[in-house]
């Protein structure tokens, strides 16, 4: 059996007396576009940042690339991309990449690799401008392009099209599929429903734990469902969760 | 119109109350203050050290009372040994502000200059002889010179001792022509209350701007998000701190070179020591303020909380750090509290440096305390960074 990029293997993490993840199990193999879907407290988040190695897991664990994070090596080779845009709005939108580039060891051509970046992003007239000066769109794009600009095998992206227009999410969604041609794994959490059929394969999370897994139309196809959103309340209701109706 | 008024009154009260730091406060802040301030403030003068180095040899005189009796004389007219630098001693014993000890001319140099003498009253052998024969007698009192307050109360106290003194053999008829010479190991005439304070603001300012900027800083850091992109990056925790570190301290030391250069050229301070060593001394405080200021803002969620801190942190360690008042005049308990502040020895080593021209060497246990703080900060903020993954 090939072994996955990256697995999760009963991953529990509680805040305070709030389980956020509650024996999670997840496989994400090689060259995939796999979507985390779930409401808001689903556990979206936190499974992003325990594999991102920023959060530690109360029980459980999680391999990427076969190694257990968090490890600095894994690390080196993972982008990502948090829910809001962390930058250094003092700071340019080239002197933030270089930044990151910099800081995940990139030693030779950053220059280069940083214009590259930014010609993706479509940033490359704004190279120049303080962050604080750009728009909120601007800034997720050179947030995108700081979580990738050291070439990741793997990268995580929390709701990256939250508060985003609809221009530019199609943008961002055509750049994530060539990304993936490319050959890079991406995990995408978000909780728009039709946004996941984007994605070869999706995960339904709710209150911590997997509901289901499989592609769009497979899921749509077990619940009997037309849409992705009623796939979700199907195998919700199924679980016998639920409680906000 | 009046309505509205009370209703964002109402809003303003219900939102104070709930942030229950600043209510705190609010009210506490004062209390600590005060309180330091009032004992800032004795009533009562510290008495100031005088060793007394005394060489007098004495002198015989003849016997007064054999003379006013003068009904049969003896052949050899008796005489009486007169010690008159005794005389001066006890007199200097007998004032409350003054703590003599008799030392060895060996080892006034180095009180002196250690600190543990404020003042040393050098009695000449011929001083008995010299007053009352050639009637030109004279004292030499150096003084350490570099606290001004000190210098004022030394000196008046030794005068007024040696005048006693000179009251008291006046009153036995004896005229008594007495100088008393001054000199000062440090300092001198013309130096001030400013040259006394450079190397407190030097050190206060260093540590307050330092301070501030890095808790503000990565107060940003965490709240802007980037704090997580850094944690996720193969950074390590305690690169993300030695890193801060670097970059602060490059400023704070610009930043006390500058005011070194601005005390010495434009505002003409007295000033021996050389900048590199005041470096060193700055480059140890400042590693300690950065990474107080990374441990702190871990405890604050808005930069309001950081500016917070600045009363409990850095406003006591002006007041009995040394930066205004020097500690040995503080009352024992706060002596002791200062002395598990960093200011404390910062300001000790830099004024040594400075106004006695010490070198690094001669200030290796402040350095050492220094060092100590700066390591116990940052096992401190790496220690709250990895909590932060939690």
């Amino acid at each position: 059996m090939v072994a996955c990029l990256v697995e999760v293997r009963g991953a529990v993490k509680n805040f305070g007396s709030f389980a956020a993840l509650r024996g999670l199990n997840l496989d994400i193999e090689e060259g995939e576009t796999y979507g985390l879907l779930g409401p808001n407290g689903s556990g979206k988040t936190t499974l992003i940042r325990a594999m991102a190695g920023v959060l530690r897991l109360d029980g459980g664990e999680i391999r990427i690339f076969g190694k257990k994070v968090p490890s600095r090596e894994v690390a080196a080779r993972v982008g990502y991309m948090t829910q809001a845009p962390a930058l250094y709005e003092d700071l340019t939108v080239r002197e933030n990449i270089t930044f990151f580039a910099r800081l995940y060891g990139l030693r030779e051509k950053v220059a280069e690799r940083v214009e590259e970046v930014m010609e993706l992003v479509y940033l490359a007239d704004k190279a120049d401008r303080p962050v604080r000066t750009l728009s909120g769109g601007m800034k997720q794009r050179t947030n995108l392009a700081c979580a990738l600009v050291h070439r990741p095998r793997l990268v995580l992206l929390d709701e990256p099209t939250v508060g985003v227009d609809p221009r530019l999410r199609q943008g961002l969604w055509e750049y994530f599929h060539r990304l993936n041609r490319e050959g890079t794994t991406l995990l995408i959490s978000t909780h728009v429903m039709d946004e996941a059929e984007r994605c070869g394969r999706i995960a339904f999370l709710q209150e911590g734990t997997v509901l289901a897994v499989g592609t769009p139309a497979e899921l749509k196809e077990a619940a009997g469902a037309a849409t992705i959103e009623e796939a979700f309340l199907y195998f919700d209701r199924r679980r016998g969760g639920g409680d906000d109706g | 119109m009046g309505r509205g008024v009370l209703v964002l009154a109402g809003r303003i009260v219900r939102q104070l109350v709930r942030d229950k730091r600043t209510f705190a406060l609010i009210f506490v802040v004062p209390a600590v203050i005060m309180t330091l301030l009032y004992f800032l403030m004795p009533d009562e003068v510290k008495p100031v050290k005088v060793g007394v180095v005394n060489h007098d040899t004495g002198v015989s005189v003849p016997a007064p009372a054999v003379k006013q009796k003068g009904i049969w004389q003896s052949p050899p007219a008796p005489t009486v040994k007169k010690e008159l630098g005794k005389e001066v001693v006890k007199a200097l014993r007998e004032r409350e502000n003054l703590k003599v000890e008799e030392i060895r001319e060996d080892d006034a140099s180095s009180r002196l200059r250690e600190g543990s003498l404020d003042a040393v009253l050098f009695i000449p052998a011929n001083f008995s002889v010299a007053t009352l024969k050639e009637k030109k007698g004279e004292v030499e009192l150096c003084l350490e010179g570099t606290v001004p307050g000190t210098v004022a109360l030394t000196r008046r106290e030794v005068q007024e001792g040696v005048m006693t003194f000179f009251a008291r053999m006046s009153g036995q008829a004896v005229k008594l022509p007495l100088r008393v010479k001054t000199t000062y190991k440090y300092g001198g005439e013309d130096f001030g209350t400013l040259d006394y304070f450079a190397p407190g603001f030097i050190g206060g300012f260093v540590f307050f701007f330092v301070f501030l900027l890095t808790s503000v800083s990565f107060l940003r850091e965490r709240s802007s998000g980037t704090m997580e992109r850094l944690l996720a990056s193969p950074v390590s925790r305690m690169e993300v701190v030695l890193g801060y570190l670097l970059g602060f301290c490059l400023f704070a030391i610009i930043q006390s070179v500058v005011i070194i250069f601005f005390s010495v050229y434009v505002l003409d301070i007295k000033f021996l020591g050389r900048v590199t060593d005041i470096a060193v001394v700055v480059f140890l405080l400042t590693l300690g303020a950065v990474n107080l200021g990374i441990f702190l803002s871990f405890f604050a969620r808005t930069e309001l909380q950081v500016v917070q801190f600045i009363p409990l942190v850095v406003v006591p360690q002006f007041l009995i750090g040394g930066v205004i008042w020097p500690v040995e005049t503080l009352i024992e308990p706060l002596q002791w509290l200062a002395r598990l502040l960093p200011m404390t020895y910062a300001i000790e080593a830099l004024r040594r440096i400075m106004l006695k021209g010490f070198s690094l060497a001669e200030v290796v246990p402040q350095l050492l305390f220094l060092v100590g703080f700066a390591i116990l900060m940052v096992v401190l903020a790496t220690f709250n960074l990895r909590r932060e993954q939690a």
